[in-house]
């Protein structure tokens, strides 16, 4: 049993999604779109729920909305569960009104009936069960309510009305579906109606499928000739104007039937919010001080002290009772020295940061569930068209900070194809939670007055880096037309403690089992290289491997102030992933614990030099994981090439003005 | 009148979308904003920003440039 999860976006379809299924399963593609799918598998392990992206319609307009079309034309499903937002009922049957006509099995739960209870809609549920035909549950899916219901009644199976609706579009309408459907086989396996309404309504997924079987002239013909009678008999502006005017008609009587209105909606709140948010000077520097303010928490004020606590624990009792019990074991020297200098000193090193990247990616899911990011979009757009983007491109950027994986794939909400590439490509220069191991270390050395100030130069440094060269890009090899912003506002709502937890874990949980796999195997690969040399092993380390690696880099990096090859083969690893960096220097160095580490890069580096390579490790290449999501996003390899090879460049040409330049002005 | 010439707070009935750019048009399509649809503004942020609209219970963020494509009547 399959069943297809779809709905508008912002309703609640995610939370929904982990609340029937648990965990996500895996990850993968659809046949022949590089859209990502979620498909997890229900509690009940009766059957699979597959997460479609947020849609408005099944008219697509940007590329993510093709994906939900392309799974109806495509796919096996038995049934859809369909979630709709109660709080904007008129607006969610449209999508809904559109899988009815398609005529598979549906299940409605309506969500958020709270919030529509709260701003004065009453939704009468079995009213609309009865109207539509189908089975409706009321849940909230934020705080889990009703979902039990509705997951028993998914594990029931029950076989629910697979009837298509049936909505009269006037004569000459029909006449033309009906016309379709005659020149389409009698095999055809998916329903003619539905998809004459879609072709009809100019949808291009249905148009492409279409033409497999009509000719391209016989459809355009078709379309044009329907246009123009419906147009007259209807006096609408267009066909698929007058197809949207039918439906909504459908809409809202039932609407006018379902609802029951007790209040206005109250806006107030939230407009008073705006009126700071949105404010005419202050709205950028109250998103400013909102990013310090998540810096210091996270540096200065929590993160920190639960960081060293950690490293405390880990250097101390861990390392010691792991040393004991091998010792207990009789392991030999090479496998001590594999597991205390490599696997715990290099993994170590990185876990000792989850604290920091856990109340980071707490406070991005809170932003993220408040409804400020949209605001965050709007203020961020005057700046941002003046650069040849819009205010939406600032949302993947957000997300960056976290991780940026997460940043590129959000930038599907673009709807221009350029502004979404150019999105997708400077997304990776965001200081994501990876690189903060980096700073952290060297902060804590060099600047230990100023340590959030710092951190907060990177990650300013990164923004201004991505805006200059989109300026450029976006004059030069990606020059658009049509560039466009619209965004929708949500109220503003307290973050629920329940969906923060949820969030941050889904999004952390990548950190701690890099740490398990990519970070460990990469540890134990430097600490080996570093162990063995042309002179066998267990050599004195300047006459490693690495060193000899490490060493052909070196003078490539004297401009940059970091010319040795410790620097060298540290960068080289960070490519896996940027906090192996950390991992290699604590092996490279020798280093048990992270103060034993910073004692020994003091000597090292100086601050000018340290400030130098964590503007290099900001911005040199994207980590492996990000270069797969970039190819796969952008669809090219081309463009996979281009961001390494662009942001190596820029990494060179920033790191050597910050090293050449402070020396010019006297700095150390 | 366009929609840019309406100040804060006014309410006007939406009477013609057809000078807008296509995928401008349609995304307004899929809020429900069509011919027809009442519209307040709310806000409008400075150096020729976007604006913040109000219709059927929803609010919107767009462009003044696209705003400007909005014919618009009193109501």
């Amino acid at each position: 049993m399959n069943i297809a999860l779809a709905g508008n976006p912002n309703t609640g379809k995610t939370s929904l999604f982990n609340i029937l299924t648990g965990s996500y399963e895996y990850v993968g593609n659809w046949t022949g779109v590089t859209v990502e799918k979620k498909v997890g598998v229900l509690k009940s392990k009766r059957g699979q729920l597959i997460d479609l992206p947020g849609i408005y319609s099944l008219n697509p307009l940007s590329q993510d909305e093709g994906v939900a079309t392309q799974f109806l034309l495509s796919e096996e499903f038995s049934s859809i569960l369909n979630i709709v937002d109660a709080s904007q009922l008129e607006r969610n049957l449209y999508l809904t009104v559109q899988l009815l006509e398609y005529g598979k099995p549906i299940i409605m739960g309506l969500n958020m009936t709270d919030v529509a209870r709260g701003r004065g809609y009453i939704v009468d549920e079995q009213q609309l069960a009865s109207l539509l035909g189908i089975p409706v549950l009321p849940i909230v899916a934020r705080s889990g309510k009703g979902c039990d219901e509705l997951e028993a009644f998914l594990a029931k199976g029950s076989d629910v009305k697979s009837e298509p609706l049936h909505i009269d579009y006037g004569a000459t309408l029909e006449k033309a579906i009906h016309e379709l459907g005659s020149l389409l086989p009698e095999s055809f396996e998916l329903p003619k109606r539905w998809m004459a309404l879609q072709f009809f309504e100019g949808n291009t997924v249905v148009c492409k499928r279409l033409e497999k079987h009509v000719d391209y002239e016989r459809l355009t013909a078709l379309a044009q000739e329907t246009e123009r009678a419906v147009c007259q008999e209807a006096g609408a502006s267009s066909l698929p104007h007058h197809i949207r005017h039918v439906r909504s008609r459908f809409i809202l009587g039932i609407c006018e039937q379902v609802i029951t209105r007790t209040k206005h909606i109250d806006y107030t709140l939230s407009e008073r919010i705006d009126r700071i948010t949105t404010h005419s000077w202050f709205g950028i520097p109250i998103f400013l001080l909102l990013m310090f303010f998540t810096f210091k928490l996270t540096f200065d004020w929590l993160g920190t002290p639960l960081s060293d606590w950690l490293d405390g624990f880990i250097t101390g009792p861990v390392r010691d009772t792991l040393s004991n019990a091998l010792y207990a074991v009789g392991a030999s020297a090479f496998i001590r020295a594999a597991v205390l200098d490599g696997i715990v000193t290099g993994v170590g090193g990185v876990l000792v940061f989850i604290p920091q990247i856990f109340i980071l990616f707490f406070l991005i899911s809170f932003i993220e569930d408040s409804g400020y990011m949209a605001r965050v979009a709007m203020v961020m757009d005057r700046l941002m068209q003046a650069i040849g983007l819009n205010g939406k491109a600032f949302i993947p950027m957000i997300i960056g900070f976290g991780c940026n994986v997460p940043g590129v794939m959000a930038a599907r909400t673009i709807e221009q194809p350029k502004e979404r590439l150019l999105t997708i490509l400077l997304t990776p220069l965001m200081s994501c939670s990876a690189r903060l191991p980096v700073y952290s270390l060297f902060v804590g050395i060099f600047f230990v007055k100023n340590e959030a100030l710092v951190v907060l130069s990177m990650y300013v440094l990164g923004v201004v880096v991505a805006l200059l060269l989109a300026k450029l890009f976006s004059g030069t090899i990606l020059k658009q037309e049509g560039s466009m912003f619209l965004i929708e506002l949500p109220p503003y709502r307290f973050p629920q403690g329940r969906t923060l937890l949820r969030s941050t874990w889904e999004k952390g949980k990548g950190f701690v089992r890099k740490a398990g796999t990519l970070i460990f195997g990469g540890s134990v690969v430097i600490w080996f290289l570093s162990y063995a040399g042309p002179g066998g092993l267990g050599v004195d380390m300047q006459e490693s491997f690495l060193a000899m690696i490490g060493g052909v880099l070196a003078p490539l990096l004297i401009p940059l102030g970091f010319g040795t090859w410790e620097a060298g083969a540290a960068l080289l690893t960070g490519f896996l992933a940027k906090e192996v960096v950390v991992a290699s220097m604590n092996i490279i160095y020798a280093a048990p614990d992270t103060t034993t580490l910073q004692g020994l890069l003091a000597g090292h580096f100086t601050a000018l030099q340290a400030y130098s390579f964590m503007a290099f490790i900001l911005l040199y290449v994207p980590c492996i994981a990000t270069v797969g999501v970039i190819r796969k996003e952008s669809g090219s390899p081309r463009w996979m090439w281009f961001s390494i090879g662009y942001a190596l460049a820029i990494a060179y040409l920033i790191s050597v003005i910050i090293y050449q330049g402070g020396k010019l002005l006297g700095f150390q | 009148m366009c929609l840019t010439d309406i100040k804060p707070g006014e309410k006007v009935k939406i009477t013609g979308t057809t000078n807008m750019a296509e995928n401008v048009r349609r995304r307004l399509l899929d809020l429900g904003i069509m011919e027809g649809t009442v519209v307040c503004i709310k806000r409008i942020l400075p150096f020729g920003g976007p604006m913040t609209l109000e219709a059927g219970g929803q609010w919107i963020g767009i462009r003044r440039r696209e705003a400007s494509a909005i014919r618009v009547e009193a109501v």
